[in-house]
């Protein structure tokens, strides 16, 4: 029974296991459900296992039973390539002016909204007029980011829709909170992780060594003697940078997601932080950037022990990195070039490392990613690249 | 499962406000026989639940409250090295020192599986344990039995238990252990429910006063960048200070002058963060 709404639910996005199913099914024989809500709560605390899915679930229950409209989620996807791309190319509007075929002053006058629609519309035409190299999406290598391309349907997505008016809010691109999406078991990470922990007894001694005490006990003729030992904890402290920023970095989501979730799971003393393509005066503890800075000269006072992991492509327009106030955003204005932030993070923290998400085969391809290798022992974020950051981590013991 | 399962159906307990859905869930959880995981921000009542099942079926509630450090064998059981060292030394129990079986202690999860009633067994705060025990212990639940090694023995459960597990949404619980779940995600409740709670607890309070507590709470949850938003428990013990304060007045609140924040914000930057944007809401 309702096997077609098992498959709708896994079309949907839902990871509903067979066996879960099958449980659904037990509960509709033994009479438990007896009423469309019985169903509906009954199936959603048995099929869907995280309050996450829970608006997903309504909308597909609603399709299913009352037949309402499913969102579109492809529609999701293209407009969102779409509004990466445009915030790339609204940094020179004379080129995006050219590449829609219209003047800088019609391109002024537009909405976000409509500027996105009107992009939207033209991709189409394009897509559909000439596959591969087209003229516009060919303009790969001329933003100062130096980004390879653009990939509909190629890039993973986020969720709402966007209502703001200023096309800076409009265009900024939602960002990722990498804890939000759903664990990916890869328990490899894990074991690779698992090695990053420094044991050390710690606490009042309050721990019965029996193996020492039946020893000392044995030794002291039988008269009991009791050993204690303090017990042991790991005590490694861990801070997490992530950047979270622009569309460079979207390709990574899941594999940084993963890193996120274990981390998460192995440290108790981890602190994460965000920022986007490189640091400058701050780090931010939300993923939106915004409500929660925290100074990197604060750093200071941190356990110099801690391990600093810092998670992003290293990639972006060299200016960004070495000129003063570099940064792409217009509020973020230090003073002092990112690089010179970059250098005393390493200072303050001798155990780090910076774990980058693109092949090891294409860093020379950037230069920034050669600037911040001599800041910053740099690793691959694969399997293999976590396992020499490890060893490098723990090795300065 | 038997006939008594079914005529033994939850509906809520004495001091327990239960919605439908939620009893509806627990019904099913008993009759499929699993555990029922229950995820919710702080003070939305989880682990109340567990205790309110307990009252209404009649039925003992075990406790197991998870540490970060618990391991798994000593939620199953202890072997009582020490005592038994003392009584090898001494002699002057009447425990038969050879026999090692004296010296075991059941945990909370075999005393659930050993009790002479069916029980209900709450885990409170799974999410703090790491994953290898949270897969491990249901692989136990799963099975309803373990084993002894000290003297190679298997403890079945005669009775399964009613088990409910609680976890704060922070971290993610693994797909094995979800998959062997039910769950159920209790939102915070609704200002009108929030009311009827603060009237259970000041039954002689005044409507006004409570009316614009609940309002201004509201208010204070939605500031931004908050770590630890308050809960009921906080709302509960601001508006006993309020109480206890003759120079309070509730009109002040809805001004944005809020006396004894700390009792609210418990963490100092969430506290600078409130008196911040209190003050831009008074302007």
């Amino acid at each position: 029974m309702f096997v077609d709404f098992f498959y709708l639910l896994r079309q949907s996005g839902i990871l509903v296991s067979p066996t879960s199913f099958l449980r659904l099914q037990k509960a509709l024989s033994v009479g438990m459900i007896q009423s469309v809500d019985d169903f509906y709560t009954a199936a959603r605390s048995i099929l869907i296992k995280s309050e996450r899915y829970f608006d997903l679930y309504d909308q597909v229950f609603a399709h299913y039973f009352r037949g309402a409209e499913l969102p579109d989620f492809k529609g999701v996807e293209l407009e969102e390539a779409a509004r990466a791309l445009l915030e790339e190319w609204l940094k020179m509007p004379e080129e995006l002016a050219a590449a829609l075929g219209m003047t800088q002053e019609q391109l002024r006058q537009l909405t976000p909204e409509e500027l996105i629609k009107y992009f939207l519309d033209r991709l189409k035409e394009q897509t559909e007029a000439h596959h591969g190299g087209n003229r516009w999406i060919g303009t790969r290598g001329t933003s100062p980011v130096g980004h390879s391309g653009f990939h509909p349907g190629g890039m993973r997505v986020g969720g709402r829709s966007m209502g703001k008016s200023a096309v800076k809010v409009a265009l900024e691109r939602r960002y990722r909170d990498y804890s939000a999406d759903g664990p990916l078991t890869q328990a490899q990470i894990g074991e690779a992780l698992k090695r990053l922990r420094r044991m050390i007894p710690v606490g009042p001694k309050d721990k019965v060594n029996v193996d020492e005490t039946i020893r000392a006990t044995t030794r002291n003729c039988g008269e009991i003697e009791i050993v204690f030992d303090r017990a042991l904890r790991d005590r490694l402290k861990v801070i997490l940078m992530i950047d979270n920023g622009g569309w460079s970095m979207d390709p990574y989501v899941e594999v940084v997601q993963t890193l996120f979730n274990y981390a998460r799971a192995q440290f108790k003393d981890v602190k994460t932080f965000y920022f986007h393509n490189t640091i400058y005066d701050f780090v931010w503890e939300d993923a939106p950037r915004r409500h929660k800075p925290q100074r990197v000269e604060e750093f200071s006072t941190w356990d110099p022990d801690t391990r600093l992991v810092i998670v992003g492509d290293a990639s972006m327009a060299p200016y960004e990195l070495m000129a003063t106030d570099g940064s792409i955003y217009v509020d973020e204005r230090s003073g002092r070039p990112s690089v010179d932030r970059l250098n005393l993070l390493a200072d303050l923290f001798a155990h780090s490392a910076w774990l980058n998400p693109t092949p090891l085969r294409l860093w020379q391809m950037t230069r920034t990613i050669g600037v911040i290798l001599k800041v910053f022992p740099m690793f691959e974020l694969t399997l293999d690249g976590l396992e020499r950051a490890v060893t490098h981590l723990m090795s300065k013991n | 499962m038997s006939e008594n399962d079914h005529s033994k159906a939850f509906t809520g307990a004495s001091r327990y406000v239960l919605d439908e859905e939620l009893a509806r869930i627990v019904n099913i959880s008993m009759a499929l026989e699993m555990p029922l995981l229950l995820k919710g921000e702080p003070g939305t009542g989880k682990t109340m639940l567990a205790h309110a099942v307990a009252e209404s079926l009649g039925m003992p509630l075990l406790v197991l409250n998870v540490k970060s450090s618990l391991k798994l064998v000593d939620c199953l059981y202890q072997y009582d090295t020490l005592t038994r060292l003392n009584d090898s030394r001494f002699g002057d129990s009447k425990r038969d020192v050879s026999n090692i079986e004296d010296y075991i202690k059941m945990g909370k999860i075999g005393q659930a599986f050993v009790s002479d009633v069916r029980c209900v067994l709450l885990i409170d705060e799974i999410d703090k344990a790491d994953t290898d025990f949270q897969d491990d212990m249901l692989d136990v639940l799963d099975q309803m039995q373990f084993d002894i090694i000290e003297i190679d023995k298997t403890v079945s459960a005669r009775h399964r238990p009613v088990i409910v597990i609680t976890s704060n949404a922070k971290k993610d619980l693994s797909d094995p252990f979800l998959g062997r779940c039910n769950f159920h995600h209790i939102a915070f409740p609704e200002p009108e429910m929030m009311r009827q709670i603060i009237r259970v607890h000041f039954p002689d309070i005044d409507m006004n006063l409570m009316d614009t507590c609940v309002n201004a709470f509201y208010r204070l949850r939605e500031f931004q960048g908050i770590e630890k938003k308050p809960a009921t428990r906080e709302l509960i013990n601001w508006v006993r200070t309020l109480r206890q304060d003759p120079d309070f007045r509730p009109k002040d609140l809805v001004v944005g002058k809020i006396p004894y924040l700390g009792v609210l914000f418990k963490k100092s930057p969430d506290y600078q963060q409130a008196v911040q944007q209190i003050r831009r809401w008074r302007m």
